[in-house]
Parts: C-alpha cells; sequence; structure tokens
C-alpha cells in the first residue's frame, strides 16, 4: 500500500493515520510465529467479537498485549486461568486507532503450570505442611473490638468500604489504619511491618483489606513473609483480599476470610442497631423479671399469711377431734351400756360388792342402774 | 469502680435479667438487681448512641 505525504514548506510530513497505516502494512509482512509468556488479565465476554489477554514475560514482566478472535478461542476450551505459562501463535499487527502493537493470535497451547502457579503450589503445601492452615489455629474474633486494626493500599475503595461499613454498622468503633503498598515488590515488607506496627499499637484485630487485581497484582498476599506474619499475629486477623475466586495465601493462614470489605467489616463488629434491639429485650426481661419476682414473693406471702389465719380454728377442730375420740372409747370400756340391760352395780363405801360375804345385815350399801342410783339395807 | 466495659456491662445486664427471671432473689436484692439491670441499659444504650469511634491513621512506617 502507498502511503502518501504531504508536502508543507519543502517538508514531507504524514497524517497520523497515514504514518500508522504504513507502519501497520509494514508490520504485517513480518511471518507468524510463536511466543511463550504467562497469561494474565485475560478479558473475555459473549458480546464482543475478540478475547484480550496480556502475555507477559516471566523473568522480566515485560508485557504484550494480545488479541483473538472469540470464536477461536471459545473452540480452544482451553479453560485457561491468569498466570499460566502458554505458547501463542501469532503475528504482530499495529492497533491503528491506537497506535498499539499487538500480537493478533491464531491459536494458543498450554504450556505446563506458570511457573509462578508451580512456585505458589509449593508454598502453600510447605506451609500447610507446617500447620499454618490448621483449622485448629483459628481464633474467634473479638465481640466488642476496642481497636481496629486496617491494613491497606491508598487505592481508595477497599479502605473507603471499610471504613464506611464499619462507622455505618457499629459507631463506637476504633479504627487505626495503615496505609500501606499493596502491590510490587516493596509490598511484602510494607504489610509485614505494618502488621507489627499495628500490633504494637494494641489493636486486638487486624482486617488486610486489598481490592480486586490479577494474579500479580495480589502476589505479595501469597508472599511467604506476609503469609507467616498473618498465621503469627498476635491477634486475630481478617483477610479481605481480591475478589471471591481469588483465594492468596493469606486467606488460608487468616483466621476468617472475607469475601470482600465490606464483609470483612460486617465480621469485626457486632451490628449496634441488633444490640440495641437486644438490650430493649433486655431491659424488658429485666421489667418482666422484676415483676415476676414481686409476684411471687406475693403470693407466697399470702399464702402464708391465710394459713397463719387458720391456724387456730385448725388447732381447736384437731383437739375437739382428739376429745371426741376418747369420750367414745370411755364409753365402750365403761359400763353404762351393761346397766342399760338392766343390771346394776352394788357398792359399799368405794368397794364394789362381788360376793355377799362383803356385806352384813343392816349394813347400807348403794345401788347403781342405768338411770341412777339409790341406797338399802342389807336383810 | 471504674466504668465497665459495653461487652462487660451487657453481660452483667443479661445475667440480672436471668437471676431476676429465675426469681430466687430475695425482697432486699430485688430492689439493688434491677436498679443495677437499668443503670447497665443506660450505660450500654448511652455508649451505643453516643459514643463516636475516632479514625486514626498510622503514619507510613515505609518509604
Amino acid at each position: 500500500m502507498k502511503v502518501e505525504a504531504t508536502e508543507i514548506d519543502g517538508r514531507k510530513v504524514y497524517s497520523v493515520r497515514a504514518f500508522s497505516s504504513g507502519v501497520a502494512s509494514w508490520l504485517a509482512r513480518l511471518p507468524t510465529v510463536w511466543v511463550e509468556g504467562e497469561v494474565t488479565e485475560l478479558r473475555r465476554q459473549d458480546r464482543w467479537a475478540s478475547v484480550f489477554f496480556t502475555l507477559k514475560d516471566p523473568e522480566n514482566g515485560a508485557c504484550l498485549s494480545a488479541q483473538m478472535q472469540r470464536g477461536r478461542f471459545d473452540a480452544l476450551d482451553l479453560g485457561l486461568v491468569e498466570g499460566e505459562r502458554v505458547h501463542v501463535f501469532g503475528r504482530p499487527e499495529l492497533y491503528e486507532q491506537r497506535g498499539e502493537l499487538r500480537l493478533k493470535v491464531l491459536t494458543i497451547e498450554r504450556y505446563g503450570l506458570g511457573a509462578h502457579l508451580a512456585a505458589l503450589e509449593r508454598l502453600k503445601q510447605k506451609l500447610a505442611a507446617e500447620g499454618l492452615f490448621d483449622s485448629a489455629r483459628k481464633r474467634p474474633l473479638p465481640r466488642f473490638p476496642r481497636l481496629i486494626g486496617l491494613v491497606t493500599g491508598n487505592d481508595a475503595a477497599a479502605k473507603r468500604d471499610v471504613l464506611t461499613q464499619i462507622a455505618q454498622r457499629f459507631p463506637p468503633a476504633n479504627v487505626l489504619v495503615a496505609e500501606t503498598y499493596v502491590q510490587g515488590p516493596r509490598a511484602p515488607v510494607a504489610i509485614v511491618t505494618a502488621i507489627g506496627d499495628l500490633c504494637r499499637r494494641s489493636v486486638d484485630v487486624i482486617v488486610l483489606a486489598r481490592g480486586g487485581g490479577s494474579l500479580e497484582d495480589l502476589q505479595p498476599f501469597s508472599d511467604e513473609r506476609v503469609v507467616r506474619a498473618v498465621a503469627g499475629c498476635a491477634v486475630p486477623v481478617v483477610s479481605a483480599v481480591g475478589h471471591e475466586q481469588d483465594t492468596p495465601l493469606c486467606d488460608l493462614a487468616a483466621d476468617i476470610r472475607a469475601s470482600t470489605p465490606t464483609a470483612a467489616a460486617r465480621l469485626v463488629v457486632p451490628d449496634a442497631a441488633e444490640l440495641r434491639r437486644s438490650l430493649e429485650r433486655s431491659r424488658d426481661g429485666l421489667h418482666r423479671g422484676a415483676a415476676r419476682a414481686v409476684e411471687r414473693h406475693a403470693q407466697r406471702l399470702a399464702a402464708t399469711h391465710e394459713r397463719l389465719r387458720r391456724a387456730p380454728l385448725l388447732a381447736l377442730e384437731r383437739r375437739r377431734g382428739r376429745l371426741d375420740t376418747a369420750h367414745a372409747r370411755l364409753a365402750a370400756l365403761g359400763p353404762r351400756a351393761t346397766l342399760e340391760r338392766g343390771y346394776a352395780i352394788v357398792r359399799r363405801g368405794d368397794d364394789v360388792v362381788r360376793a355377799p360375804q362383803q356385806v352384813s345385815r343392816g349394813e347400807r350399801i348403794d345401788v347403781l342402774v342405768a338411770d341412777g342410783g339409790f341406797e338399802a339395807t342389807v336383810e | 469502680m471504674s466504668e465497665p466495659t459495653f461487652e462487660d456491662a451487657q453481660r452483667e445486664l443479661d445475667a440480672i435479667v436471668e437471676r431476676l427471671e429465675r426469681g430466687d432473689a430475695n425482697i432486699d436484692e430485688l430492689t439493688k438487681l434491677w436498679e443495677r439491670g437499668e443503670e447497665l441499659y443506660r450505660l450500654c444504650v448511652t455508649k451505643l448512641d453516643t459514643v463516636r469511634g475516632r479514625i486514626e491513621e498510622l503514619a507510613r512506617t515505609t518509604d
């Protein structure tokens, strides 16, 4: 293709379009080649005609944009994940609209696990073998933290999400924020330092919060130093790093993992509104309990009083009963029934006369019959 | 006695309610328990409604 330049003041000048188009046609003459790299920033959507990703050189981090027809990409059905090492077959082209170089990909072959992922897996196995991720190590979070430590980047979103949610949910909460690097080569040491600093300031729980990012972005949170610092932290740690599907190793070492920074905030502070309701219930209970206790005392008193009132009558009745019994027994044993049948008792003085020899002629004796007595003289 | 923390106050309040509901407190105790319960309730509610937490930035230590 011929690229036309314009002659202006004796100078050959190309329009941007002409320039790009010229470079593009020159690039198009380059051969199709295989390129090895790690797949990152994979972006695929059903409504897009192409799939985009970045090929990254694992040695020096150099990046190359890549584009592939979505139909071809889907047909390969590779199920690629971030960080996987691949061989890509394609040729360079210029995205003229932006003047950017990219690789037009014809096919992709998986080339083992990305070295990065493999290293991560080895580290995971090693730390797991040491027991760093054991569920027995997990500590409960304080119900009412006095001071919450927040380790976060200066990117506003994660920090704002945590702080906003804490303030909404439990206004009395105190938070000490340690802003630090959350990605890049300086991040691991910075995060470890932040955790240590917060512990020295007597926080009683720590939240690690970082928004989503690519696998490399989140890499510091899988760094051995960071993972060990989280596991060995003096106070419980809540990890809210990346998105739901990411599992940086610090998530495994943390005492609890939150799916988002907002969820982390909900874990570290109680809900003030719910507490308020619970307090009202306690207060109702206090009133009801006190009323019930008074009522119970009053009933007991009333019952005692009733017994006291009835006591003399009861005692009297009991005595009366005993008297009647005694009388009945007396009657049964006494002579009255015998006298009623016509017998009489003869007494001389105080002695009952049982034999004729007990009396002599002319003596006076007393005779007792059923309805009374009379005197008589012995003949 | 120094002021209890919210957590301690709430726990004591719940214990008092439980005690009262069991109904084995004697009359003299009852008044004291009730007054203490009310005091704890007010303390908790005040803390919840009026205390505002501080958000402080730790000086950046790595640069």
